[in-house]
């Protein structure tokens, strides 16, 4: 009997206008893709190494503390298992699959899914941990209060998916040049020419910075706010350089990210089919954005006259446009950005960050799982360079407000 | 009188219609309304008030029912010949889903007087639309059973919950 097609149903999205709305027909493939399976909790389960003479790959026994029942793992199921942490969607955890395996197998996910819940070993828990949070204290007003924003916020979401043919024909009507020899050179010399021109205001940041005449605060919120659509123009050249590689672009949206971070976004998912070089130009082609636009801000400013609301304004833009750069490309700071992804993509290590987080609180608690001694020295380097780095953006920006306002 | 000759050789092909005589058609013809949509204009929400039913013309128009916040199922698209608001035209009970028209929308409109009238002045006409009524009712109840399925599926297949499993 051939299987169905998958089922789907149509929505009406109502928009602000009263009689304005948007179809949505969402088929059952694209809930499976976002959920995010959970192991049980850590105490219910144990996992332990099994080696073959014959075999040249290990398997892995998983057994259910609880209910007593056993599961044969292979390497590649063991690798899926890690991954289901109840952040990481099933879409990511394929990604993470094709990262460490370079191909991917269609049936071993929804396979495995099946054995683990018969086992009992898997649920389902979609929401992030401050929802998980919230929901534990949902007692009180305040907290109830909160959720409900959040889950208002969170069901904002502006997006598209016929964006293939519009990001084709930005790139045909000039988006190609992003990604010629000159655009490089021009790029490496206006941040050369731009790091010059922020060092020259450097020397005079506390007179720079008095240009926004006593109103620093609002001045640094339309700053922010400048920047917000910078963003946008970072996930067009994401999906700018997506289609230069020949892959396809399949959604553009704005959605809040756990119902309070603000975001553009962009799938550009289909890289993963094309070459790692293909993959790393990508992902930093998009933060490159910010270099040329801070470049651009610092040397407004330079030109600009001294303690002018214009060149005050240049100058925290461009701060903040490198600052973003720094983020994106800067792969230790506990934040999975570009720099992240490439670093995990060169290094063959796709959960880099949640393998590292779990090895230093083993290490704390007194129960570290053990890794091999470049492992081992990776996510201990991982988690110190993360640590030190977001303290140092912290001071920065504390330093930045606090020169700005005295 | 043209655009009354025009409503009868339409009329003839609408479902609940299919069995009347000439004569029978004429009176429905009189006790009809025509009302027009533009396109996204909201006919009435879920919750209102409302006894009278709708043939539609023209274009189509999209019965959508709540589902959370600003988001409501479609459950139907009613197409040329077919119509929909018939539940508050017998029982006077609030509107279950909203009607909003998708294109320019023409509309026929029958009210529970129009009805009424039509029951005492040509009763046989009464009896062939009733029963033509509860045909299409058990049609819709054999949809809406199916609808019920098709959503446990969805939810199954994008949990991908294993209810098989022992």
């Amino acid at each position: 009997m051939p299987r169905p097609a998958p089922a789907k149903v149509e929505l009406l999205v109502r928009r602000d206008a009263e009689e304005d709305f948007e179809l949505r027909q969402v088929a059952s493939v694209i809930g499976y893709l976002n959920s995010r399976p959970r192991r049980i909790d850590p105490d219910s389960y144990e996992i332990s190494e099994l080696r073959s003479r014959v075999a040249l790959a290990p398997g892995f026994i998983l057994k259910n503390k609880t209910t007593d029942r056993f599961l044969l793992l292979s390497a590649q199921e063991r690798f899926l298992w890690d991954q289901m942490d109840g952040a990481t969607s099933l879409q990511e955890i394929a990604t993470a699959y094709v990262l460490q395996y370079g191909e991917f197998d269609f049936e071993i996910i929804p396979s495995l899914l099946r054995k683990l819940q018969r086992a009992q070993l898997l649920t389902f828990e979609p929401r992030s941990r401050l929802r998980a949070v919230l929901a534990r204290n949902r007692g009180r007003m305040i907290v109830k209060a909160i959720e409900l924003a959040l889950t208002g916020l969170e069901r904002i979401r502006i997006s598209t998916h016929n964006v293939q043919s519009f990001f084709q024909a930005l790139y045909r009507f000039g988006g190609f040049l992003l990604f010629t020899p000159v655009a490089a050179i021009a790029c490496g010399a206006l941040a050369v020419v731009g790091a010059g021109a922020a060092l020259m205001l450097f020397r005079d940041v506390h007179d720079m910075l008095e240009g926004f005449g006593g109103h620093a605060l609002r001045g640094i919120l339309t700053v922010k706010l400048v920047f917000f659509a910078s963003v946008a123009l970072h996930q067009f050249v994401h999906g700018l350089a997506c289609i230069h590689f020949r892959r396809r672009v399949r959604e553009f949206g704005f959605t809040f990210l756990h119902g309070f971070v603000p975001t553009f976004y962009i799938d550009v998912t289909d890289i993963f089919m094309a070459s790692r070089r293909a993959r790393v130009i990508t992902a930093v082609t998009g933060a490159l954005v910010h270099a040329v636009l801070g470049a651009v801000a610092f040397i407004v400013a330079a030109e600009a006259q001294a303690g002018s609301f214009t060149q005050a304004f240049a100058a925290a833009s461009g701060i903040i446009q490198w600052q973003a750069l720094v983020v994106a490309l800067y792969p230790f700071c506990f934040i999975e950005m570009d720099g992240y992804h490439v670093l995990v993509d060169v290094l063959g290590v796709p959960t880099l960050k949640s393998d590292a987080i779990a090895y230093v609180k083993g290490l704390l608690t007194g129960g570290g799982r053990a890794g091999r001694g470049s492992e081992e020295l990776l996510w201990i380097a991982y988690v110190v360079l993360s640590t030190l780095s977001v303290a140092a953006f912290i001071a920065f920006n504390a330093w930045i407000i606090f020169s700005a306002t005295h | 009188m043209q655009a009354s000759a025009d409503t009868l050789a339409f009329l003839r092909d609408v479902r609940v219609f299919e069995s009347f005589s000439d004569p029978d058609l004429a009176v429905v013809v009189e006790r009809l309304r025509e009302r027009d949509l533009r396109r996204r204009q909201v006919l009435f929400r879920e919750g209102d008030g409302g006894d009278e039913m709708f043939i539609v013309r023209r274009g189509t128009m999209l019965i959508s029912k709540a589902v959370t916040g600003k988001v409501e199922q479609v459950l139907v698209r009613v197409e040329p010949f077919d119509f929909f608001g018939e539940m508050s035209l017998f029982d006077g009970s609030p509107r279950s889903a909203t009607a909003q028209a998708e294109t320019d929308v023409e509309l026929l409109v029958l009210g529970r007087d129009s009805l009424q009238a039509m029951t005492e002045t040509a009763p046989h006409a009464a009896a062939a639309f009733f029963y033509a009524m509860v045909q299409v009712f058990m049609e819709r109840l054999r949809r809406s059973t199916q609808q019920v399925a098709e959503a446990t599926r969805w939810g199954l297949e994008a949990t991908g919950l294993d209810v098989e499993a022992r």
